[in-house]
């Protein structure tokens, strides 16, 4: 009986594993048009599982001086569903989508290299089920 | 742990590599869905990013150093890479190298240096990687600097996914590995070749990368050449103690009808001549260790 369980447990994870893979491959293609063709990759895609509208998830990244950069946040098939905040290495919010009609992307003109927080957080409005995040980042030379 | 328990956390493995160390917060994830308060996890399983080295050739290029065929690994090389490690890092380099030459027009070079990314890429099994479609354009597009760079991003941004996906992030960090010490790498040798100010920061401001990276490395403790190449860079890092980076916050500007921000913070970087010879001195070991074949 034991073995069983395993092998059920086995076959639905992968096919839950499958799944998940495929949504946020889906949401990120669907991302991927807000980074324009102006813009170059940062050649990494970031991406994570929220459960509820409480949970956050966050990468710190370095921001270039004599940069500009393009955010691009989403989850789920339509815009606007994901709240994306970048904070400095002293936790000062720099900009949070959530005043801008959660803009699923922005534009950030970097003066002088930084060290920064990047957050992303379902939006309890729009979302209250789960949903995988995904962020891209996509920069030029000022 | 009922089976619907056991099946959520199978979906929160598989949107984040699957292959990250057990972490407390992913554990109350798991075990109470129903009672979390706030709950914080990282993208894709890494608390840090490493920037493109494209972004770094580009500041290269704009200060006026000439295209310098001699600092990029041959791309001949390729077929003398024999483990996976090696294969990793070194699809990384030549990533890297590959952003340089087009950066640079060099249009039969670029040929030859996506040849060594997708000969490496089938090496290590993961030629879906890099999606032919996106491989293609990258093909027509080699005599288009500015589309070269585009699809280059685009075709290492879709590798990482599919490497995150396939519960390879082992390969994917070698990689971004490969690619942030050959980009300073380059820089190490453009400032040889023409000092100037902007590319001596560049070198200085990859301290909290340089930590970023030891701490991505450091999550693939069973690898013993992972290990090593761990503590090359921590010693590099220890060079890098001394360099001085001083922030101080301004308040940022918002233009709404424009969707940008001004980061209006400025930064102050001290880094003495000594460090920058140890600096490069180092890299140069690092980066041999790596392409150097008959240890690959």
């Amino acid at each position: 009986m034991k073995k069983l369980y395993t092998v059920i447990f086995i076959a639905l994870s992968g096919l839950f594993i499958n799944n998940v893979n495929a949504q946020c491959d889906t949401i990120a293609n669907i991302c991927t048009k807000h980074i324009i063709s102006s813009y170059i990759s940062d050649g990494q895609q970031y991406r994570a599982l929220l459960l509820n509208s409480e949970e956050t998830a966050e990468f710190r990244t370095t921001f270039f001086g004599e940069t500009t950069y393009r955010i691009a946040a989403c989850s789920g098939t339509s815009d606007g569903n994901l709240i994306f905040n970048i904070y400095d290495q002293d936790r000062h919010l720099l900009f949070t989508n959530k005043n801008q009609k959660n803009a699923p992307y922005w534009d950030f003109k970097v003066k002088s290299t930084l060290e920064t927080i990047i957050e992303g957080q379902l939006d309890a409005n729009k979302n209250p089920g789960s949903g995988c995040a995904v962020i891209l980042i996509g920069f030029k030379q000022k | 742990m009922s089976l619907a328990t056991i099946l959520s956390s199978a979906i929160f493995v598989g949107c984040n590599g699957g292959d990250d160390k057990p972490d407390d917060k992913k554990d109350d994830l798991v075990e109470t869905p129903d009672t979390i308060k706030t709950t914080q996890f990282n993208f894709s399983g890494e608390l840090f990013s490493v920037p493109s080295p494209i972004q770094t050739a580009l500041l290269i290029q704009k200060s006026g150093v000439t295209y310098d065929k001699n600092i990029l690994l041959s791309s001949s090389n390729v077929n003398k890479f024999s483990t996976d490690y090696s294969r990793s890092l070194n699809l990384g380099i030549y990533g890297a190298d590959l952003g340089y030459v087009s950066l640079y027009n060099q249009t039969q070079d670029a040929l030859s240096y996506l040849g060594a990314v997708k000969q490496l890429a089938d090496k290590l099994g993961i030629s879906a990687a890099f999606d032919a479609s996106t491989m293609e354009r990258i093909q027509k597009n080699v005599t288009n600097k500015d589309s070269m760079m585009v699809l280059v991003g685009i075709a290492y941004r879709s590798s990482d996914a599919y490497l995150k996906n396939n519960q390879r992030s082992d390969v994917s960090s070698l990689v971004l590995a490969g690619g942030w010490i050959e980009s300073l790498y380059f820089s190490v040798n453009a400032f040889k070749s023409k000092p100037n100010e902007e590319i001596k920061r560049r070198i200085a401001e990859q301290k909290q990368t340089l930590t970023s990276l030891i701490k991505i490395l450091g999550m693939n403790t069973g690898n013993a050449d992972v290990v090593e190449l761990t503590k090359q860079l921590t010693d590099l890092s220890k060079v890098y103690e001394g360099v001085i980076l001083k922030y101080n916050f301004v308040e940022p500007t918002t233009d709404t009808v424009k969707k940008v921000t001004y980061i209006n913070s400025t930064s102050d970087v001290t880094i003495t001549d000594e460090q920058l010879t140890q600096i490069s001195t180092k890299i140069v070991e690092i980066r041999n260790n790596i392409t150097n074949v008959t240890k690959s």
